[in-house]
């Protein structure tokens, strides 16, 4: 049965979690990673953060407790159904994944459960299953998903992804990538953090990752606090997303785009909020935020005066940190993946500024060398699967027939115990 | 990027100059020492021009005398900006702004001054009358070009998208 029913790709992100099966174009549910558990002591609010970092532990002990009572264990919520029952009394929400890393295993592994019986509906011990984990993940941390995974759900076959080299995978449906190779450079934005990530064949140069403090969510609220400062009728989080998403785009130069708005008063965007009964309307005017907001990835210090290097500074130092024969590589093929990198013209802005810092180095180093110097490629690669690139990239990986040779499979397991994933099996597709 | 700079930087070499800070020349009808000039672009434009970008950066580094008439250009747009609402009609900007122009200000080497760290100060009575006249007249005309720049589509109400620049400050600073 395992050898023909498609895998499952389970994509846990810090905000969202993407599910679905391999060979599919997109996620069948895409829903956040978030679960609603009885409060253990009544009267606690449910917007209280129960289940801390250091709580964890204490937590998961009452849960084995109540388990071996009755079914209080059984009495949860995931996804969207978790953030409305959290709205009422008796349910605390908590995210079990933080930074990219799973904090709470147990919350965690109910949180699988319901992703397989409640939304996937399938046999685990009928599907090989392939799992994302950020960069830099700690092996006991794969251990501890193999012993899930194996233990609690029987599964046929168990493959850990590193989500930068899905992110690769899925760069070669664009047009522009000519030859299939696991080397580049990944720029990873979702809401709360940006990572540049450099992989070499297929393997993460842990030393060389940096991340910045910027991402979706502070584009966000810059574009919140634009339209409490011009005193819009409505600056709620959420109209403040729909323009982010609806009306942002990147600009080449902000002097120019301010003069463009001067002579084109069509670049004024105008949004409209209604309220849930469609009585009332609310006319959201839309200005100089269009291009503003994602500016701020290339002049980080309009939002914030905290932390002032663009985005492209970082990706040029990330790949100088990295290994010398490898740099070429990771120059030619920087890849884009997740939500916040989906404004209109963001590549070709990153492109060009990377490009007008590698060329300024070559012709100080070929003034000082006196030779010439054969020239360093740039390409930024957008492509449409950008927004759940890693998730299409397991998918592609995954449906291909090489994939399952690649698995730890349960007969490993039983055989070797949890330590089996320890080892990185390099996928390598011709 | 960093915030812009003014193209002016490499010529206010031949200014005349206060201190550190040149006596531009600026298209105007205001009396004052400013020579006439036929620049099609000049001091102010670039004020008006630069004060958006400008206004939402805190560090700015003066690369030359001409980055001194943009700072004080652009603090002076912003105090101006605060000095209207979105209901001041343009007749009243106008009066509003005229008294601000000419009311009492501080000057570069006053204790009041914000920015004297990046300001000499005039060095005896005749230049420092000589710098407040210039001003005088930079700030009537810079003035009267934001008005009508304010209300260049409706002249009973301001841009909106300017008036909410007002709350920005520039390097962190207000005149």
């Amino acid at each position: 049965m395992a050898s023909t029913n498609p895998a499952v790709i389970m994509g846990d992100g810090t905000g969202l979690t993407k599910l679905g099966f391999a060979g599919n174009d997109a996620p069948s549910f895409v829903f956040p990673t978030a679960i609603a558990s009885r409060s253990t002591t009544s009267g606690k609010s449910s917007a209280q953060p129960v289940f801390g970092g250091n709580a964890g532990s204490t937590t998961s002990a009452n849960n084995n407790l109540a388990s071996k009572r009755g079914m209080e264990d059984l009495d949860f919520y995931i996804g969207d159904e978790a953030l409305k029952a959290a709205n009422g009394p008796n349910y605390s929400l908590s995210y079990p994944i933080k930074h990219g890393q799973i904090e709470n295993w147990d919350h965690m592994e109910r949180f699988w459960e319901n992703s397989i019986f409640k939304y996937l509906r399938c046999e685990p011990e009928d599907h090989y299953f392939l799992m994302t984990e950020p960069p830099l993940n700690p092996p006991e941390n794969r251990e501890n998903v193999a012993e899930i995974m194996f233990e609690s759900f029987n599964c046929a076959g168990l493959y850990i992804a590193v989500q930068a080299v899905l992110a690769l995978a899925a760069s070669w449906t664009s047009s522009k990538v000519q030859d299939r190779s696991l080397t580049g450079t990944v720029i990873d934005s979702g809401d709360g953090v940006t990572h540049v990530i450099p992989v070499a064949e297929g393997y993460v140069i842990g030393s060389a990752i940096k991340n910045i403090p910027i991402a979706g969510r502070d584009i966000t609220m810059f574009i919140q606090q634009m339209l409490r400062e011009r005193g819009e009728l409505d600056s709620s989080l959420r109209t403040a997303e729909k323009i982010k998403q609806e009306f942002s785009y990147v600009c080449p130069d902000i002097v120019k785009e301010f003069r463009k708005f001067d002579n084109d008063s069509e670049k004024f965007a105008q949004f409209i909020v209604e309220n849930e009964s469609k009585t009332s309307k609310k006319i959201i005017d839309v200005g100089y935020e269009r291009f503003l907001a994602p500016e701020i990835f290339f002049s980080p210090e309009i939002a914030n005066s905290d932390f002032l290097t663009p985005l492209p500074v970082i990706v040029d130092q990330v790949i100088q940190q990295s290994p010398i024969d490898v740099r070429k590589g990771l120059y030619k093929n920087i890849v884009l993946s997740g939500g916040s990198t989906m404004f209109k013209d963001f590549g070709r802005r990153l492109q060009r500024d990377i490009r007008d810092i590698v060329k300024e180095r070559i012709t100080d180093s070929e003034k000082l060398s006196h030779a010439k110097s054969s020239g360093v490629d740039v390409n930024v690669i957008s492509h449409r699967r950008q927004r759940n690139a890693v998730w299409f990239g397991g998918s592609l990986l995954a449906q291909t027939s090489e994939f399952k040779a690649y698995c730890h499979t349960k007969a490993d397991y039983d055989e070797y115990g949890p330590n089996i994933v320890r080892n990185f099996s390099l996928f390598s597709v011709p | 990027m960093p915030a812009y700079h003014s193209n002016f930087v490499g010529e206010d070499a031949d200014a005349r100059k206060i201190g550190n800070f040149p006596l531009l020349s600026f298209r105007t009808n205001y009396k004052g020492p400013s020579y006439p000039t036929t620049q099609e672009y000049d001091i102010i434009d670039e004020v008006l021009d630069l004060f958006r970008p400008n206004s939402f950066f805190k560090n700015f580094e003066v690369k030359g005398g001409a980055d001194r008439s943009l700072i004080y250009g652009i603090l002076y747009t912003s105090q101006a900006l605060n000095e209207i609402n979105k209901t001041t009609s343009q007749a009243s900007a106008i009066k509003a702004l005229n008294n601000l122009a000419l009311e009492d200000f501080s000057l570069p080497g006053d204790p009041s001054f914000p920015l004297n760290n990046v300001f000499t100060s005039p060095k005896d009575r005749v230049e420092y009358n000589l710098l407040k006249s210039y001003l005088n007249q930079f700030r009537q005309e810079l003035s009267a070009r934001l008005i009508a720049k304010l209300y260049q589509n409706d002249i009973h109400n301001p841009d909106k998208f300017w008036l909410a620049l007002s709350k920005r400050k520039f390097m962190n600073k207000s005149l």
